[in-house]
């Protein structure tokens, strides 16, 4: 504890008086490959990150290619995946019966245990319902089946009323929700899904590889106050750009 | 068969449903006739059927659990709906029939295990159709998708508080478990894991476990899948909370290497894992202390806590808990905690995510915990925006909300502090505190009431505002409740409120609460609403001398009503608060000595009976002695003829020999009285009265 409050203080005196700009550190290109090649990363750890992201993104025949080429074992059952993908499937393409009964095959304790989830899946059907232009059976789902979760449920009750007010707007494509008939509010459904599936099968629901990045832009973000280098702004490509000087 | 089901009330018989058609192939979906069919195929066939009959008819029966199931899983509406059908015993007894495919009994499985999720009727009537026993057996089934179904269906039983025991003292029970815990199946030992939790809370039953080397098992198994790990995590919480015997087994297990398997989960990636390990390790520190010295795992614990307060959905609801179980009734805890910033982060949550739901009342409990000792606590949250926030919570639509708002105020108000500086007796936490006096939960009324009495206490000079609000005819209003507590809080509040009050507000509330209701207060039932209300005589009477008319006034009411009190000896704190009051009357006049006297020293009875002051003297209670020796003081002070006929009235009684007998009583205070007693004594007698 004082050692570093010790140093801390150190710091302030030197950094205080002179200006930032000229207290940056600068680090050359070549120096800072130089190092970026002294730090040894396994092979192997890098592939289990690839495959953690593969299998978790559920892309179960690039897992099973991966996993032939390189060694690596996945963590999971790779038939389990597929279960998943079609349930995914069958949600993004708004088959949300056959996907609530598909995921009650799979494990039928999740929907129970997973009230916001099962409420979700149940507005989709609605919104379904209205997409089809069904609206006698899209009102007589909402009385019956939606109604008693928003009594139970006051956000609940909320997100209802929003959905019905579909029914209100002769072009619902503009009205106020019209968002929640957008691809974007499927795909939102179908990620709830998934990570309630992962989660069910012990399986973190989210790769580790966007955490990494994200963790590098704030090194990045922290490194820049203190030192000029060679940075990666393109992290598709991931090259390094000289310091501006 | 190891585990039973207890009998429990048996669902309504399915009324017959008027629509049906069983011999249609037409799949209807109605729970009316998905309910009647079922119970058909559970018929025996009539007549002889073919085998291929018989395919179709178990296809149908797979078809209709299936529908069942799809329909209840998540939906309490059709549960009921079904329950009220009386389809469990039908799902049920398909567990039961010898020859259903593994189809039919995975389906079923599935079903029962629904019927007993979130629902406790439906719990009710799946133990009642003996689901526990057919779902246990079906754990021994070849087929491994029937054992993971049964596996699962059974652990949404035993997560029902409903469900029935599992006795492990029973040997064969604790074999049957051991295999359990030993299968290969994550599914099974998942279940096991949770029947533990589920079962097992009495000492014997957790040494049973640990003698049979449960704990060393679950250890092992913190190797398995996240969720099985959790699992084990809380079963092994559940092994040995507030067991000191077999926490020190665990401790010193492997050379403490067990106990390091948890103290290292409490960095797993996981939330849900971090937050069960810290729940162990609290039960671990509170059954035995001496294992668990390390400071520094208990500063780690407050961190992580305080980190999971952030997490989504139930880990962040239930971390203010744990941090509230952990730092209880130790300031050196609260101390670290609060240098790690928890008063701040805390209430910068509840800032930050307005009041929703039940976290904001778990933050709340764990800063009115964090607010119990430490005055640093107290002025950190009076002094940040966290302060509006209270006054909100005190309003909010939620019960929970609102009393966990009082129990911040009733412990920052524990701060002399905080009270002297005026910051509580304003308007703006009295009107809305005063307000809850008057709601419909009896919980936040007493929450209130224990905050509104601490106020009370110290706000001389503006206890006008209290008086004003109206406080006081809703406090003597809730002093006649039905609900002792409510009868206790509402008179220590007017006890507090009565303490150093001026002669003027002293009668106001006097004149509210009427003579009749402080008498039958006196000689309420129980004896901790005794207590106080002599307690609040005590206030009223000290310091301001018209007030003992209303003691010895009327007939005496009071006076009577103290003297039956005393002279059935209740408990003690009764008796030290009425012996005060007599002590402050026979400070008094003559006429308030003698009525005193009467009490003490009973006319006719002088001889026959001796007078319960000689019991008080020998009393083990000091104060008890102590109030006792100063009334005795009061009674034959000043040196005058009165007195001295009062000191032979007490001498005849024996009351003057049993505090000759007291001159070296080990309490100094009682010493010290003993002595002024029968230096007057001797005074009173010099003069020749005696």
């Amino acid at each position: 504890m004082f050692l570093s409050r010790i140093v801390l203080r150190d710091l302030d005196s030197i950094d205080s008086p002179a200006s930032m700009a000229s207290s940056k550190k600068l680090v050359t290109r070549d120096e800072w490959e130089r190092k970026l090649r002294d730090v040894k990363i396994r092979k192997e750890d890098m592939n289990r990150l690839v495959m953690n992201f593969l299998v978790t993104e559920g892309f179960v025949d690039a897992a099973d290619k991966f996993r032939i080429e390189s060694g690596t074992q996945p963590d999971i059952d790779l038939a389990t995946i597929t279960d998943r993908m079609e349930v995914k499937r069958a949600v993004q393409s708004g088959n949300v019966q056959e996907a609530i009964e598909k995921i009650n095959d799979l494990n039928p304790t999740i929907l129970d245990t997973n009230p916001q989830l099962y409420f979700h899946l149940q507005q989709q059907k609605l919104i379904e319902l209205i997409r089809a232009g069904k609206i006698n059976e899209a009102l007589e789902f909402a009385q019956e089946e939606l109604a008693p979760r928003g009594e139970e449920n006051q956000a609940f009750l909320e997100e209802i009323e929003k959905t019905v007010a579909l029914l209100v707007f002769e072009d619902i494509k503009n009205c106020p929700y019209g968002e929640l008939l957008d691809v974007s509010q499927r795909l939102k459904t179908a990620s709830e899904v998934n990570a309630a599936i992962l989660t069910s099968q012990s399986h973190e629901k989210d790769p580790k590889l966007p955490s990494l990045l994200k963790m590098l832009i704030w090194t990045q973000n922290q490194l820049d106050e203190k030192a000029a280098y060679p940075r990666i702004n393109n992290f598709s490509t991931a090259a390094l750009e000289d310091p501006a000087i | 068969m190891p585990a039973t089901a207890s009998g429990g009330a048996r669902p309504e018989e399915a009324a017959s449903p008027s629509v049906s058609s069983p011999s249609s192939y037409c799949m209807g979906t109605r729970p009316e006739e998905l309910t009647a069919r079922l119970a058909a195929a559970g018929r025996p066939p009539v007549g002889g059927c073919g085998g291929g009959g018989e395919e179709d008819g178990e296809h149908e029966r797979v078809r209709t659990l299936r529908e069942i199931k799809n329909q209840i899983i998540g939906n309490r509406t059709k549960k009921l709906q079904y329950l009220r059908l009386g389809a469990v015993p039908a799902v049920v007894a398909a567990l039961a029939e010898p020859g259903v495919s593994p189809a039919a009994l995975v389906q079923a499985s599935a079903a029962a295990g629904s019927f007993a999720c979130g629902v406790d009727d439906g719990v009710r009537a799946v133990l009642a159709a003996g689901a526990v026993g057919h779902l246990t057996r079906l754990l021994s089934h070849p087929d491994e998708k029937v054992v993971d179904a049964s596996a699962r269906a059974l652990r949404m039983i035993y997560q029902s508080k409903l469900a029935p025991k599992f006795d492990v003292n029973n040997e064969k029970n604790m074999e049957f478990l051991l295999t359990l815990l030993n299968s290969e199946n994550e599914n099974v030992t998942e279940l096991a894991a949770n029947i533990i939790s589920h079962s097992c809370d009495s000492n014997t039953e957790q040494l049973a476990l640990c003698a049979a080397g449960v704990p060393q098992r679950l250890v092992n198994l913190f190797g398995g899948s996240m969720n099985l790990r959790d699992a084990c995590l809380d079963s092994m919480t559940s092994i040995i909370r507030n067991n000191w015997e077999v926490t020190s087994r665990f401790a010193l297990m492997d050379h403490g290497k067990a106990l390091r398997s948890i103290v290292a989960l409490i960095h797993d990636r996981s939330p849900r894992t971090r937050l069960l390990a810290c729940l162990c390790l609290i039960a671990l520190s509170h059954a035995s202390p001496s294992h668990f010295q390390d400071r520094q795992i208990k500063t780690k614990l407050i961190l992580v806590l305080l980190e999971l307060i952030e997490e989504p959905g139930h880990v962040g609801d239930d971390a203010p808990l744990a941090l509230t179980t952990l730092i209880k009734d130790s300031v050196e805890l609260q101390k670290q905690a609060l240098s790690t910033n928890a008063v701040q982060k805390l209430s910068n949550h509840l800032l930050a995510n307005s009041l929703e739901s039940r976290r904001a009342v778990t933050i709340l409990l764990a800063l009115a915990e964090l607010c119990s000792k430490l005055e640093e606590s107290r002025s950190q949250l009076m002094s940040v925006q966290a302060s509006t926030l209270i006054i909100d919570a005190l309003k909010h639509a939620c019960a929970d909300i609102r009393v966990a708002a009082c129990s911040c105020l009733k412990n920052i108000s524990r701060s002399s502090k905080v009270l002297s500086a005026g910051k509580l007796s304003c308007d703006t936490f009295i009107a809305p505190l005063v307000q809850l006096l008057y709601d419909s939960s009896t919980s936040v009324q007493v929450a209130a009431l224990g905050a509104i009495s601490n106020i009370a206490v110290n706000l001389t000079p503006r206890k006008s505002i209290l008086l004003d609000s109206g406080a006081v005819s809703q406090l003597v209003h809730l002093s006649k409740s039905m609900d002792p507590t409510l009868r206790l809080k509402a008179v220590w509040a007017l006890r507090n409120i009565m303490f150093l009050l001026n002669p003027k507000d002293k009668d106001f509330i006097l004149k509210e609460l009427t003579l009749s209701t402080l008498s039958s207060l006196i000689c309420d039932s129980e004896h901790f609403v005794q207590e106080q209300t002599m307690a609040l005589v005590h206030n009223l009477v000290d310091g301001y001398v018209d007030a003992v008319n209303y003691v010895i006034g009327e007939d005496g009411m009071i006076l009577n009503a103290i003297s039956r009190q005393l002279n059935s000896a209740p408990a003690s704190g009764v008796c030290i608060q009425g012996m005060f009051v007599l002590a402050n009357v026979a400070a008094g006049g003559e006429s308030n000595k003698d009525a005193v006297m009467n009490i003490l020293v009973a006319r006719r009875a002088d001889r026959i009976k001796p007078s319960f002051v000689v019991n008080f003297l020998q009393s083990k209670d000091k104060q008890l002695r102590v109030s006792t020796l100063w009334c005795i003081l009061n009674l034959i002070y000043p040196k005058c003829e009165a007195s001295s006929v009062r000191v032979a009235r007490l001498q005849n009684a024996g009351v003057i020999s049993q505090v000759k007998g007291m001159v070296n009583d080990p309490c100094l205070d009682c010493k010290l009285r003993v002595r002024m007693v029968l230096e007057h004594c001797l005074d009173n007698a010099d003069d020749g009265f005696m």
